[in-house]
């Protein structure tokens, strides 16, 4: 299995404690990759995971009905649309803007949108200013308020309906103040789309929400003391004006006051120094308020406290943290694959190669292991689009590449597994000769050409090794948007680059690397328990989604993926002859058909209706003069299994189940039910399987008891008997 | 002389007409003496030489009841109180509104919710609320031995409803306390209260 490869000898490693602290370190920097990944793929599920509606009765009233709408009722691709939050508000009690004022919460909409839609910042119509009793002012609405935003749709829709989801939290308040919160949903097709009748609804509030600055009005701030003052001009004489603020969530405002054209309010505290703020300047009362903007664009400094959307998109890729920490792991992971037995060889005559080629002139060895590297980095590149295009088209045809996907965990997990047993050794991989013989005229000789076409070569001719974690990476790459796929392999293959280009420059630093040996074959085989182990997070994901069933199923298929590996690795390897390469291709169909087989002939579903057996279900069976079937059973019984299986789940008893029309009664023993205990001792019995058969007719004749091994003709008989 | 006497005059007059006085972070915190659950009266001079948080209280409103349902206020009044802060609760709602309740069930509400604090007191009339410009419920002030204002504002920085923030909240006063009793300067002197409105009355 190890392919010898000639290495020069080098200076003696300083000690085998070295080589112990460097596998440690690489394993565990391994292992927490993997990990940290699976936290931030399931921190990703668990943020959508959805709390359920609260609904909120004050005195048995619903003081906020919040309904999602929008003002198209089908979305095409790439359309811009509005989506909204639509309040109703008993009388007498209002819910607060996004700056509450002295009391009271900002109304919250958290957006959960399909893949691939964004929404823009929230748009928030004027409100009212309000007084409460101890002078307190508030920015509230009453009555009715739709808060909305504009979604862009993307280029390529996802299959199926599109359904939108928000979540959205409030404080109401009369004089006293009651929380409230609500789960909505929105569904709309794709196709040609149409104005909803919720139209007018968005234009009116649209109207109300605050401009820009205009009509020649024009504010300037100016921080006097501990005022901060607003020269307004443009505004006509007796025009009522104000302003509502919006500080930023680490200062404190007082309350705003007029002197003419001049509003002024108090900074009560600051982090920073408020020379300005944003906020809306008010002209005119009444219906006829006009409302505008002012302030920085984008110069709302919102945190926590006064974040009042966020979005939440239906993927789980990653945040800029979550995806530098990838990329370090992506780099980490490529020095890995220099350590693997294809790779590690091959780097010392390489660097030597180069320093003898630069000979006089040190330089050149670094510009050569640059054009190297640079081959690398291609290989990777290439690699990266492939993966690409493939999620492209896989996106096209309707494959779904996402975690929440079954069938994606189920081929991921099988394909993570093959890898791990190719690790293992279980069979290997290989890179045809005949397919490389052109790049390897190409490598071959001196320069800066020949010394790129080396790297490409020395990439393809790693993948035997690099193959297993490449692959699972593309594998999770799949779920990935575009540029995270392109940026993490361009970053492992820097990382597998790195040491070309550190030791070109320092070749003496070569004595510091770890000198290959069979260490490297264990440390490969190693590193298959850690896929195993990506494995079994997969398996507990999976296991979530669809339950124990499909964790057995998806056994199985590792099963069968086991068997093909052992052929592949027994018959089918670069030395075996042509005759055993066909008979491993024939073995590997018919362990497939056989596979497929027995999956649907155990998957198809059951049929047969059963009920619950207790002793009063019994009674009343029995009560209506129907033949009686009981089957007494156990999951943990596989002679029940096989029997209900073959026995009783068959064409011919279903149909004289029917045509009797008997009742069937199902006792399940898993869990050791003592009333189930007690009848088995009734009729003899120590255990599971046993069957009972009432004829026609009621509780007076006694059961038929079959024996524990049963075919469909013992059911048949005895359904006959009555 | 007789102008000095009318700029005082008429600043005292403004100062009358303002609904809310605000009390400053590095001044004197204004003394004040209400009536506690028990009808004793009791002044904030009376706790001179120790520290004193105020703390407004509305036992339904549902901010309030975020830190007492959680036992989050329970257990900042027993820590603090053990180490010798006087706690003080005000209850500032005017008659007729959210949170004022005669004084035997507001002492019944009190034991059920296991408070450990130094005083509730009552406040009917809005005046010390007024007097310290306390805006919501829970408000907080924490006053040094001097009497010297050292914090006031919201009492966490999760200004919102849900239990499940307390746990993951800063909460201020426990941090400016711990500060303060340790001889360093208070990092954060001033936030923006969260709650609902104090009950004043309405006239």
């Amino acid at each position: 299995m190890v392919r010898c490869t000639k290495f020069r000898e080098e200076d003696a490693p300083q000690s085998a404690l070295n080589y112990l602290r460097l596998a440690m370190k690489t394993v565990s920097k391994e292992i927490s990759s993997w990990i940290s990944r699976g936290v931030y793929i399931v921190f990703g599920m668990l943020l959508l995971g959805q709390r359920p509606a609260v609904a909120q009765l004050y005195n048995g009233k619903e003081l906020v009905k919040a309904v999602l709408i929008s003002d198209v009722s089908a979305i095409q691709p790439g359309q811009k649309f509005r989506l909204g939050v639509l309040y109703n508000i008993t009388p007498g009690w209002h819910i607060y803007w996004k700056y509450s004022g002295d009391s009271g919460i900002p109304t919250k909409i958290e957006w959960h949108l399909p893949q691939g839609f964004k929404a823009d910042d929230l748009q928030w119509p004027l409100p009212l200013r309000d007084k409460e009793p101890g002078d307190l002012e508030v920015f509230d609405y009453t009555s009715e308020v739709l808060l909305f935003a504009t979604v862009q749709a993307p280029d390529v829709l996802p299959p199926g309906p599109i359904t939108i989801e928000a979540k959205t939290n409030w404080l109401v308040c009369q004089s006293l103040c009651v929380p409230g919160s609500a789960q909505l949903k929105l569904d709309l097709g794709s196709g040609s789309s149409s104005a909803s009748n919720a139209v007018q609804l968005f234009d009116k509030y649209s109207a109300q929400v605050p401009k820009p600055l205009a009509n020649g009005i024009q504010a300037q701030f100016n921080r006097n003391g501990k005022n901060l003052e607003i020269n307004v001009s443009g505004v006509p004489n007796g025009e009522a004006l104000d302003f509502y603020p919006f500080p930023p969530s680490d200062a404190e405002v007082g309350h705003v006051s007029r002197n003419g054209s001049k509003l002024s309010l108090s900074i009560e505290s600051e982090a920073k120094p408020i020379d300005q703020i944003d906020g809306v300047l008010v002209v005119g009362s009444g219906d006829r308020r006009e409302g505008y903007e002012v302030g920085g664009a984008g110069a709302v400094p919102s945190t926590a406290g006064n974040a009042t959307t966020s979005t939440v998109n239906a993927t789980t890729s990653a945040g800029f943290s979550a995806v530098l920490q990838a990329l370090g792991f992506a780099l980490i992971g490529g020095l890995i694959l220099n350590v693997m037995p294809c790779v590690l060889p091959v780097i010392s005559l390489k660097i030597f190669g180069f320093v003898s080629e630069a000979g006089e002139r040190p330089q050149k060895a670094f510009w050569l292991s640059m054009a190297f590297a640079l081959g690398i980095l291609v290989c990777f590149a290439v690699l990266a689009f492939v993966v690409v295009l493939v999620r492209a088209t896989g996106a096209e045809v309707g494959w779904g590449f996402q975690f929440q996907d079954a069938r994606f965990i189920v081929s991921i997990s099988c394909l993570v597994f093959a890898f791990a047993l190719n690790l293992f050794g279980v069979y290997e991989l290989s890179v045809s000769a005949r397919a490389t013989q052109g790049l390897a005229k190409l490598a071959s000789g001196q320069g800066y050409g020949s010394a790129f076409f080396q790297g490409v070569f020395a990439t393809i001719l790693a993948t035997p090794c690099t193959a297993p974690f490449l692959g699972t990476a593309s594998a999770f790459a799949f779920a990935q948007p575009s540029w995270i796929t392109f940026l993490v392999f361009m970053f492992v293959g820097l990382g597998m680059a790195l040491p070309y280009l550190v030791l070109a420059v320092k070749p003496k630093w070569l004595r510091f690397l770890p000198r290959p040996g069979d260490w490297m074959v264990r440390f490969r085989q190693f590193m298959g328990f850690l896929l195993i182990g990506t494995l079994l997070w997969l398996v507990w994901i999976l296991g979530q989604m669809k339950g124990v069933d499909a964790i057995v199923k998806l056994g199985a298929a590792l099963l069968l993926i086991s068997i093909l590996a052992w052929i592949k690795g027994s018959f089918w390897t670069p030395v075996s002859s042509a005759r055993s390469r066909i008979l491993a291709a024939a073995a590997m169909c018919v362990a497939v058909l056989i596979a497929a087989g027995v999956y649907s002939f155990v998957t198809r579903p059951s049929q047969l209706v059963w009920q619950k057996f207790t002793k009063d279900s019994l009674e009343k069976a029995l009560a209506s003069g129907r033949p009686v079937f009981v089957d007494f059973t156990a999951d943990w019984c596989l002679t029940c299994k096989t029997n209900e299986r073959f026995a009783i789940d068959t064409p011919q008893v279903r149909k004289a189940f029917s045509k009797q029309n008997a009742i069937l009664l199902r006792a399940d023993w898993t869990n050791g039910d003592p009333e189930i205990t007690e009848i088995l001792k009734n009729h003899g019995r120590a255990g599971v399987p046993m069957y009972l058969v009432y004829p026609r007719g009621g509780k007076d004749d006694r059961p038929t008891l079959l024996p524990e091994l049963i075919t469909s003709q013992t059911v048949l008989d005895a359904l006959n008997k009555s | 002389m007789f102008g000095k006497l009318l700029l005082t005059c008429g600043l005292l007059v403004a100062a009358a007409g303002l609904g809310l006085a605000e009390t400053e972070i590095g001044k004197s915190a204004p003394n004040f003496s209400l009536p506690d659950t028990a009808g004793k009266n009791v002044s904030l001079a009376d706790f001179k030489g120790k520290y004193v948080v105020l703390e407004w209280y509305n036992p339904d409103c549902p901010f309030v009841g975020k830190h007492y349902k959680s036992g989050n206020m329970q257990t900042l009044q027993k820590e603090f109180t053990s180490k010798g802060v006087a706690w003080i609760s005000i209850d500032s709602s005017a008659p007729g509104e959210q949170g004022n309740y005669p004084p035997n069930q507001l002492n019944a509400i009190s034991a059920r919710d296991g408070a450990a604090r130094t005083a509730l007191l009552l406040d009917p009339d809005g005046k010390v609320g007024r007097l310290y410009g306390a805006k919501t419920t829970p408000d907080m002030y924490i006053i040094n031995p001097s009497g010297i204002l050292v914090y006031k504002g919201a009492i966490d920085n999760k200004r919102s409803t849900d239990l499940a923030d307390v746990k993951t909240a800063t909460n201020y006063v426990k941090v400016a306390l711990e500060e303060v009793m340790t001889g360093k300067p208070v990092s954060t002197v001033s936030t923006q209260p969260y709650g609902c409105s104090v009950k004043y009355s309405s006239n």
